[in-house]
C-alpha cells in the first residue's frame, strides 16, 4: 500500500465526502472539484498525506464562490457520535411528534451560525442542544437525525490515492455503460480466472472499460516483475483513464504494449508496414460501435479523450523518416510477444465476441485460461456454443454473479434494502491442442 | 513446481489436473513410482472412471494434451489456484473462487503485499493469496491444527511456492501473529470461529501506514461480533456481503409447435373427405408433418437445480494510516 504516499500536482486523487466518492484529476494548484452544487478549491491538498481529511471552509470575502480546504484535526474529523458524546436516549419513539417545530433553528438561524462558528462540530452542537425532541429520540433515530444534519453541516473531506477497488466502486456507481457494466465481483473474477500475475504474458482485448480492465491486470501483474500485458483496443488510442489514475511507475506502465487490434495483426500476418499501409487511425475511426445506445457515448469520448484522426495523421509528415513512431514501436513490440504467444486471453468486448475469439484464440498457448465478459448473456451462451463446437477449450462455464450487502449492527441486522442485480455475465475455460 | 509460472511441458514433480470432464477432475503428482500401504517402491498407475494411466507416462508430455487412458481419454491442464481449489484433498471446509476473488480484490492484495492468513485449512485460500503476493510479497498463514499446518506445508514445498510463504502452528485469537509481524502486513484475513478474537492482533499486525481487513463468516452472529470488535479498535468502512456465482446452464431446446387453426375450418373437398372414421389416422398423419415443419430451436440457459445457497459472510474494513486514526 502507498496510501502514505504525498497528494502532488499531477495525481489522480479520490474525493471521499462520507460514503461519495469521485475521481479527479488534480491538473494544478487552481483545481477544483464539485461536489454537490459546492465548488471547493485543491490548492491546499498538495504536499499533503493521502488519507488526511480537510474540513471545507467559505471562502472569506465572498462565501457563495466556494470553500477552500483546511487540514482538520483528528479528533474533529472523529465519528461524530463521539464528538458529541450522545449517551441519552429514549427506549422508543412514541413521544416525537414530528411538528416541524421540533428544530428551535430556522435555516436563517442555522446559516448565521455557520458564520460564526468556529468549526463544524461546534455548529452541529448547538443545532443538537436547540433540537427540542433529540434526547427524547431513541438511540436509532439520534443516528439517522446527525447523519442527516451531518451530510447537510458537517462538510468533511478526505482525499483517497485511487485503487482498482475505490475506481471501480467510482465507475459502477457512477457511469456503469462507461465501463461495459463489469461490477467488481465480476471484475475480480476476471483476475481469478485469466491467473494474471507477476509471471507470463497476457493478452487482452477491450473495446471501451476507460482503462479498468488494463489497470486491473497491470495492477495483478506487479511493480519490478517480468510479466507483460498485450492490450488490444479498437480506436485510435486505448482509453486509460483508470490505468493513469492510478498512476504506474514508468517501468511498469511500459510492460502493457497498448495497440490498435487492426494495425497489430496486419502487421503480425502481412510483415512490416508502411506509413501509408497501417492507418491504425482510419481503421480504428471507422469503426463505429452498432450498439445504439453506446454510440453517443462513445463519440462524445472520441471527441474529448482521443486525438483527431487528421491530427494523428499529419503529425507523421512533421517525424524525420528515419525515426519510427511510438505506435509503430508499440505495434513491434506487440507482434514480438504474439508470436512467443500468450498465458491468458480476456475479451471484454462491445462488438459481437466471435471474430475476436476466432482472431485472437491461436495466440493463445494450451492449457492456458481464457475469460470473455458480455454484458448480454444471449451473446455468450451463442459463443458458448461454437467453442464447445471447436474443441479447443475445455472446462467451459457461463456464469453471473448474486451480491448482496449487509447492514450488521446490533439488533439491527438485515440485508440492504436495494441490491444491484446486473453484474454482467462471464465465460471461462482452458484451450486445449 | 507447477504452481510458479506458466509452463509447457510436464516434469516429474509437476502436478497437474486430469481433466476428464467439466465434474470429473484430478489432480495428479507427476512421480514414476509411489509407496504401497507395504512401504514398497512400486509403479505409479492413476485409476479413473476411464481406465488407469501410468502417471511417468506424463512426463515430457505437452500441457493441453489429449492423453489416452486404458479405457477412454483425457487433458492435461497444468495446476492453477482455481482447479486446485476444485480437486484439492479437503482437510477442513474451504472457500471457493467466487468468494476468494473477491476477498483478494478488496483486500487489494498485488504482488508484493505482505498478507497474513488463519486459519490455513486446506490452504484453498493460501494458493491465491500466493499467486497474487509472489514474488516480492510474502503469505503469513496460521492454523493451531499442527498437522494441518505440516501438511499444508509440504504441499506448499511440492507445488514449487514455498519461498513466498510461511505457515505457522499457533493459536493466532490467544497469542496473535507473532511480535516479529507487528506492524508488518498490509492486509489480514480471517477464516476462524471466534474472528472478534483475533481483531485487535489484526490492528497490532497490519501497517502504519494503513491496510485492509477481511473476516470470513459462515453464521451472521460471528460477523456481527467481528463488526463491533472492529468498530471498537478503530477500523473503518466496515463494509459486509454476500456474494454466489450463478452457472448458465446452456442448452439448445427443441420445442415442438401445435398448430390449432386448421381445426377451424373444413379440409377441401378431397375424395377421402367422406369417410370420418378412416380419416382418424390421416390427420394424425398430417399434423404430425405440420409439427415437424414447427419446430423451434431455442438456445436456452437455466440455473442449475441445486446451487451453493450460501457460503459466508465477507466482512471488510480499512485501518486509516496512523496519522488518521
Ligand atoms: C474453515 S478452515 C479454513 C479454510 C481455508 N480458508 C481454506 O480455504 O482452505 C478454518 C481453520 O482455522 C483453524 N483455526 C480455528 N481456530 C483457530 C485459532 N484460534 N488459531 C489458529 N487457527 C485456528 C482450524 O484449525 C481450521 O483449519
Amino acid at each position: 500500500m502507498t496510501e502514505t504516499s504525498t497528494i502532488k500536482v499531477g495525481d489522480y486523487v479520490v474525493i471521499q465526502r462520507q460514503k461519495y466518492t469521485k475521481l479527479h484529476k488534480y491538473g494544478s494548484l487552481d483545481s477544483i472539484v464539485i461536489l454537490g452544487k459546492q465548488k471547493i478549491s485543491l490548492r491546499s491538498i498538495a504536499g499533503q498525506k493521502y488519507f488526511t481529511t480537510f474540513k471545507m471552509v467559505p471562502n472569506e470575502k465572498n462565501p457563495k464562490s466556494g470553500f477552500s480546504l483546511e487540514v482538520c484535526s483528528e479528533a474533529e474529523a472523529k465519528n461524530l457520535r463521539d464528538a458529541l458524546n450522545v449517551q441519552e436516549c429514549g427506549t422508543d419513539n412514541r413521544n416525537i411528534l414530528d411538528d416541524g417545530e421540533s428544530q428551535g433553528l430556522k435555516a436563517d438561524d442555522i446559516d448565521k451560525l455557520r458564520g460564526e462558528c468556529s468549526g463544524s462540530t461546534e455548529l452541529i452542537e448547538k443545532i443538537v442542544e436547540n433540537s427540542k425532541t433529540f434526547t427524547s429520540k431513541t438511540q436509532y433515530s439520534q443516528e439517522k437525525y446527525l447523519k442527516k444534519k451531518s451530510k447537510k453541516y458537517c462538510e468533511f473531506i478526505c482525499i483517497r490515492k485511487p485503487t482498482i477497488r475505490l475506481l471501480s466502486e467510482i465507475y459502477y456507481r457512477q457511469k456503469p455503460e462507461e465501463i461495459m457494466g463489469i461490477r467488481m465481483d465480476t471484475l475480480s473474477q476476471i483476475v481469478s480466472y485469466s491467473g494474471i500475475s507477476a509471471f507470463g504474458n497476457y493478452l487482452l482485448y477491450d473495446s471501451g472499460s476507460n482503462g479498468l480492465l488494463a489497470a486491473t491486470m497491470l495492477n495483478s501483474i506487479g511493480a519490478g516483475t517480468e510479466a507483460k500485458l498485450v492490450n488490444l483496443h479498437p480506436g485510435n488510442e486505448p482509453q486509460k483513464q483508470a490505468f493513469l489514475a492510478l498512476g504506474f511507475p514508468q517501468e511498469q506502465a511500459s510492460r502493457c504494449v497498448s495497440v490498435n487490434i487492426y494495425s497489430v495483426l496486419r502487421q503480425y500476418y502481412q510483415g512490416e508496414t508502411t506509413l501509408n499501409g497501417t492507418e491504425p487511425v482510419a481503421a480504428g475511426s471507422k469503426r463505429k460501435p452498432d450498439d445504439d445506445e453506446n454510440a453517443p457515448v462513445e463519440e462524445k469520448r472520441q471527441r474529448l479523450e482521443e486525438p483527431n484522426p487528421e491530427m494523428v495523421t499529419i503529425e507523421p509528415k512533421t517525424e524525420p523518416t528515419d525515426k519510427k513512431l511510438k505506435w509503430q514501436l508499440e505495434n513491434e513490440r506487440a507482434v514480438e510477444l504474439m508470436k512467443g504467444k500468450f498465458d491468458c486471453l480476456v475479451i471484454a468486448a462491445k462488438e459481437h465476441p466471435q471474430n475476436i475469439i476466432k482472431a485472437l484464440l491461436p495466440f493463445l498457448k494450451p492449457s492456458r485460461p481464457l475469460v470473455i465478459f458480455n454484458s448480454c448473456r444471449e451473446v455468450l451462451m451463442d459463443i458458448y456454443v461454437d467453442l464447445k463446437a471447436s474443441g479447443e477449450v475445455n472446462g467451459l462455464r457461463l456464469a453471473s454473479n448474486w451480491l448482496r450487502s449487509y447492514q450488521i449492527l446490533p439488533n439491527r441486522t438485515h440485508p440492504e434494502v436495494n441490491m444491484n442485480g446486473n453484474s454482467g455475465f462471464i465465460m471461462f475455460g482452458y484451450s486445449v491442442s | 513446481m507447477s504452481f510458479l509460472k506458466p509452463k509447457d511441458i510436464i516434469d516429474q514433480g509437476d502436478t497437474v489436473i486430469l481433466y476428464i470432464s467439466i465434474n470429473n477432475m484430478h489432480a495428479i503428482d507427476v512421480n514414476p513410482t509411489i509407496l504401497n500401504k507395504k512401504g514398497e517402491t512400486i509403479e505409479n498407475v492413476f485409476q479413473t472412471t476411464y481406465g488407469a494411466l501410468k502417471v511417468k507416462e506424463l512426463i515430457g508430455v505437452k500441457y493441453g494434451s489429449k492423453i489416452k487412458l486404458s479405457r477412454g481419454w483425457a487433458y492435461v491442464l497444468q495446476a492453477n489456484p482455481e482447479l486446485w481449489t476444485q480437486t484439492l484433498p479437503h482437510r477442513t471446509q474451504i472457500i471457493y473462487t467466487p468468494d476468494i476473488s473477491m476477498i483478494l480484490f478488496q483486500l487489494e492484495i498485488k504482488p508484493g503485499s505482505i498478507v497474513i492468513e488463519s486459519g490455513t485449512g486446506s490452504g484453498s485460500l493460501s494458493h491465491y493469496f500466493i499467486r497474487a503476493v509472489k514474488p516480492s510479497g510474502q503469505l503469513h498463514t496460521f492454523d493451531f491444527h499442527e498437522a494441518r499446518a505440516e501438511q499444508a506445508r509440504e504441499e506448499f514445498t511440492k507445488h514449487g511456492i514455498n519461498e513466498f510463504v510461511t505457515v505457522y502452528h499457533r493459536d493466532v485469537c490467544q497469542h496473535g501473529f507473532s511480535e516479529e509481524l507487528n506492524g508488518k502486513a498490509d492486509a489480514v484475513f480471517l477464516d476462524l470461529p471466534a474472528p472478534h478474537l483475533a481483531v485487535p492482533h489484526a490492528l497490532k499486525a497490519l501497517k502504519d501506514e494503513g491496510g485492509r481487513f477481511c473476516s470470513f463468516s459462515p453464521c451472521i452472529e460471528q460477523s456481527q461480533r467481528c463488526c463491533e470488535e472492529l468498530q471498537a479498535n478503530g477500523f473503518i468502512e466496515i463494509q459486509s456481503m454476500e456474494i454466489l456465482q450463478v452457472e448458465d446452464i446452456v442448452k439448445t431446446k427443441n420445442i415442438p409447435v401445435m398448430d390449432l387453426e386448421y381445426l377451424k375450418h373444413k379440409k377441401p373437398t378431397q375424395p377421402a373427405e367422406n369417410n370420418e372414421v378412416k380419416d382418424n389416422s390421416d390427420s394424425k398423419k398430417e399434423t404430425n408433418a405440420k409439427q415437424e415443419r414447427e419446430i423451434k430451436k431455442y438456445l436456452t440457459s437455466s440455473a442449475p437445480p441445486t446451487m451453493p445457497g450460501h457460503t459466508g459472510y465477507l466482512t471488510f474494513a480499512t485501518l486509516p494510516p496512523i496519522y488518521a486514526r
